[in-house]
């Protein structure tokens, strides 16, 4: 079962604006990043501790109250990402609304981690969805993750946002979410 | 009225319904965080992070506008301009001070009573449009939560407009005296417990439970339209408080009402705006059939009373 | 438990055909704001009420089992630090304490109540964040920064001893890596006493709030069979009546010191049941441990100068044998089963891990309640995604 998804686009806004307003454009999306956590791990709970009085990523405008992706502007990837739960990642990461940003938090989800060479374990989440930002650690500490926004942030700055862009993003990695869905291997006794 | 006074008299209401629910949502972000030991938005906008929502706002038109595909489209797309015109409606018969009101209406309680009731279709047209089941969850729960604080909540205001004898928002304001907070204190609990279940808020905030049912009728919303939901729930908290300080808090009246008039309304609706922030800082929710049980055993009966107690005074002194 | 009522094709009739009615399965997870992880459960629910519960795991199995095979005894304690990543001193403690009883190994006396500080302080760790993240799931937003306040200050001491924040790998075959910093038990002592003198602002959001009661009171109900029969351990099980503690019934490193009479330690217990029951021992538990840990501090003080480790040889062998070893992690029970073959690898390491018995339950609990209830039980049944799935 696959489901054509439609190629995304930006806002109406963000699509035809003139240079000038692109400033304060890019201006609002640094400041105000909605953040859903996809805590899978360890990493989920210093992303907790980032979030929390000392560390406070609610200073630099990330804001956490999206509980769903529909309202998030930044996916946060925070532990380990396991093959079976691989689709649900791309998934969700297929119904956050353009423009959207990702940080790889920690060392399972850039790479898989200390566990590098396990059977179940996808080596990073990058090979499922584009990743904008990582942040090195197992896990990492919570200045790690500020450090990691502020890249963001900066990235966001200079960016210069377009539908034909955000094609360019998709582009190779054209799998919809039904796709990685397929199991890798066949139940035994039964061909793909 | 003239048609300059119209459009003047629009163009005020509507920069009040864009600004005051900001104001409110900013220091949401800031006094929670105080209380929570943080500082908040500190960097958009630079002084304390002023312009946060500024950027919220900004941020929201670039997003892509998502509507799910097995969505009823006409109800999910109108669903938020429900929520958010109801609340303007109301808001513009609110009076600031003596005579200066967007629009003076007679029976203004059952006015901006019956204008807030349509509001509530807005999330009930968003969880049934969404194609979702938690957001179908969140809308049964609100249309659950409406029968119960819409009866307390009209009980009450009924009391405070035969205290007054009139139904005219200004005339209640005008007869209203300070004694009136002792002998309407129970009317004036029940209101403030229903406006807080009417807005759908800490500790009433069932319908949108994010540890239960996600984000309840707002789950599939993007972009803008989740943003007209936002500026739909703050902006109750301004009406709310409004009508709030209108019916129970004497709306202008204080030293210097003639001058300071507008200033003490502010001040008073800010405080009760204070309070409904505070609830969610400090409580937990219930369930919903504890509000049907708090509202049904508690409200309605003190609403009663209260209306009772208001009619033999009103018969003993008049 | 598999699902007893199949969901029918919903039809609406409208007239003489009736309302007809169907059950709907709603999926909770692998990624809902409630499970904080990626647990999955599949309901089937009539209204909000809910019929069945599945759990439905394995979305976290990163296969640490079979990676202990391919890891050293040395290289071993970084995996089990990390499949129960709130309690990752009590996780490593239960390897090396495995490997240590098939080597038959004599550990310095300062290594072992150094061990129990910090096992205690991770336990005081753990119960916090849960301490903070259950009434998130009931709707308080504020518990949570109050609980992550005092975690950030015994982290902090945790970390000027080991140096990592969440996984210390600090123990060692045979003792702990290094001696502790010179003024570090004056620090533990100092921060004992500023958290103990803050707990009561969280305790007075948490058992002094009339919402928490009303939610938690008589809800979730495990009776001590139910308890019993899944196997549940650690707080969850004691709130049930289960007088159940291995500090205290099989004692390991001096643990039979603690619990003797006159000591700090005791063990928490309540009989109700309830998913309020389950918070207040967690509450009670941080004390007691606050307690054990102090005491700790004090037998450190007086104990002379002397080692923290056995040298051990470059290449660590384990005879060939096997032996189970359990400690009481905060969520319960944590078994090692370790099989050698006498090579520098374990043949076999089997996990017995709190959680996975702990969510076990949930079938059991969880049908007849509200979906609103579903999450006030979920949050007091105490789990890490990770324990779960290994």
């Amino acid at each position: 079962m696959t489901t054509d998804l439609p190629m995304p686009r930006v806002g109406l806004a963000a699509e035809h604006a003139p240079k000038v307003v692109r400033v304060v454009l890019n201006w609002g999306r640094r400041y105000s990043l909605w953040v859903f956590n996809f805590g899978l791990a360890c990493c989920a709970i210093e992303f907790i501790s980032a979030s929390m009085a000392r560390h406070d990523f609610i200073r630099l405008g990330v804001i956490p109250f999206a509980p769903g992706p529909r309202q998030a502007d930044l996916m946060v990837v925070s532990g380990t990402v396991t093959d079976k739960m691989a689709p649900a990642v791309r998934r969700l990461y297929d119904q956050m609304p353009e423009p959207k940003y990702v940080i790889s938090f920690g060392a399972c989800s850039n790479s898989g981690g200390p566990y590098w060479d396990s059977y179940c374990v996808t080596k990073g989440v990058d090979q499922i969805i584009p990743v904008d930002v990582y942040v090195p650690g197992c896990p990492p500490r919570p200045e790690a993750l500020l450090q990691g926004i502020l890249k963001l942030q900066e990235k966001i700055a200079a960016e210069t946002l377009s539908s034909k862009g955000i094609r360019t993003k998709y582009a190779g990695r054209a799998a919809s979410a039904a796709e990685v869905t397929r199991p890798s291997l066949a139940p035994p006794g039964r061909q793909p | 009225m003239s048609l300059l006074e119209v459009v003047v008299r629009s163009v005020v209401v509507l920069a009040a319904f864009l600004v005051l629910p900001l104001l409110v949502g900013q220091t949401e972000h800031k006094v929670m965080a105080h209380m929570q030991g943080r500082l908040g938005p500190m960097y958009a906008g630079g002084f304390h992070g002023w312009a946060q929502l500024v950027a919220d706002g900004v941020k929201f038109a670039q997003k892509e506008d998502v509507t799910p595909r097995e969505a009823d489209r006409w109800v999910f797309r109108l669903a938020p301009a429900v929520s958010l015109v109801a609340y303007l409606v109301a808001l513009s018969v609110l009076p600031l001070t003596s005579g200066v009101v967007g629009a003076d209406v007679g029976a203004g309680v059952l006015f901006v009573l019956a204008a807030m009731a349509v509001g509530i279709l807005g999330p009930l047209m968003a969880g049934w449009a969404s194609a979702n089941k938690y957001s179908l969850l969140g809308g049964m729960r609100a249309a659950a939560q409406l029968l119960s604080y819409e009866l307390p909540m009209v009980l009450a205001a009924a009391s405070v407009a035969l205290a007054a004898g009139t139904l005219s928002l200004s005339g209640i304001v005008e007869q209203w005296h300070p004694l009136w907070l002792v002998w309407q204190l129970p009317g004036a609990v029940v209101f403030l417990v229903a406006a807080v279940a009417e807005l759908q808020r800490v500790p009433f905030d069932m319908p949108m439970a994010d540890s239960e049912i996600v984000f309840g009728p707002l789950t599939e919303y993007t972009g803008l339209r989740f943003a007209f939901f936002l500026l739909a729930e703050y902006a109750g908290i301004v009406v709310m408080s409004l009508l709030f300080t209108v019916l129970f808090l004497g709306g202008w009246q204080g030293p210097f009402a003639a001058a300071l008039g507008w200033l003490w309304t502010l001040v008073k609706a800010s405080a009760v705006a204070f309070v409904v922030i505070w609830f969610r800082v400090a409580w937990p929710r219930l369930r919903e059939d504890q509000l049907q049980r708090l509202a049904w055993l508690v409200l309605v009966p003190l609403g009663l009373a209260q209306l009772a107690i208001t009619g033999v005074w009103v018969v003993l002194t008049t | 438990m598999t699902s007893t009522t199949d969901p029918r094709e919903l039809t609406v009739g409208v007239g003489a055909g009736g309302l007809a009615t169907a059950d709907m399965v709603l999926n909770i997870g692998p990624q809902h704001p409630a499970t904080h992880g990626v647990l999955r459960l599949r309901l089937v629910v009539d209204g909000e009420r809910i019929i069945t519960a599945e759990p439905i795991i394995g979305y976290m199995h990163r296969g640490a089992e079979k990676l202990f095979e391919v890891r050293d005894y040395r290289q071993i304690t970084v995996l089990a630090n990390r499949h129960d990543w709130l309690s990752a001193f009590s996780n490593e403690l239960g390897v090396v304490l495995a490997v240590e009883s098939m080597l038959g190994m004599e550990v310095p006396e300062r290594a072992v109540w150094a061990r129990m500080l910090l096992a205690e302080l991770n336990r005081v760790l753990n119960h916090l964040m849960f301490l903070g993240s259950y009434p998130l799931e009931l709707g308080a937003i504020t518990p949570i920064f109050y609980a992550f306040r005092e975690r950030e200050e015994l982290q902090t001491v945790m970390e000027e001893v080991s140096g990592g924040r969440m996984h210390y790998m600090f123990n060692r075959v045979g003792g702990l890596l290094h001696d502790l910093p010179a003024g570090w038990l004056g620090r533990v002592e100092s921060t004992i006493e500023d958290v103990r003198g803050r707990l009561p602002d969280l305790e007075s959001m948490l058992v002094g709030n009339e919402i928490v009661h009303a939610r938690t009171r008589g809800v979730g109900v495990l009776s001590a069979e139910t308890v019993a029969a899944y196997g549940v351990s650690g707080p969850i099980a004691r709130a049930s009546g289960l007088d159940v503690d291995l500090r205290r019934d099989t004692p390991y490193l001096a643990y039979d010191q603690v619990f003797s009479s006159g000591g700090p330690g005791r063990v928490v217990t309540r009989t109700q049941g309830d998913s309020l029951a389950r918070l207040e021992v967690l509450l009670e538990q941080v004390h007691v441990s606050l307690d054990i840990a102090q005491h700790c501090v004090g037998v450190l003080g007086s104990l002379p100068q002397g080692p923290i480790n056995v040298k051990l040889p470059k290449v660590v062998r384990v005879p060939e044998g096997e032996t189970y070893y359990a400690t009481e992690n905060p969520l319960g029970f944590n078994g090692y089963y370790l099989v050698s073959r006498g090579d520098k690898t374990p043949w076999r390491l089997k996990l017995r891990s709190a959680s996975f018995n702990n969510v076990s339950v949930l079938s059991e609990t969880l049908p007849g309640n509200l979906i609103s209830d579903m999450v006030a039980i979920l949050g007091s049944m105490f789990f890490v995604v990770g324990d779960i799935d290994k």
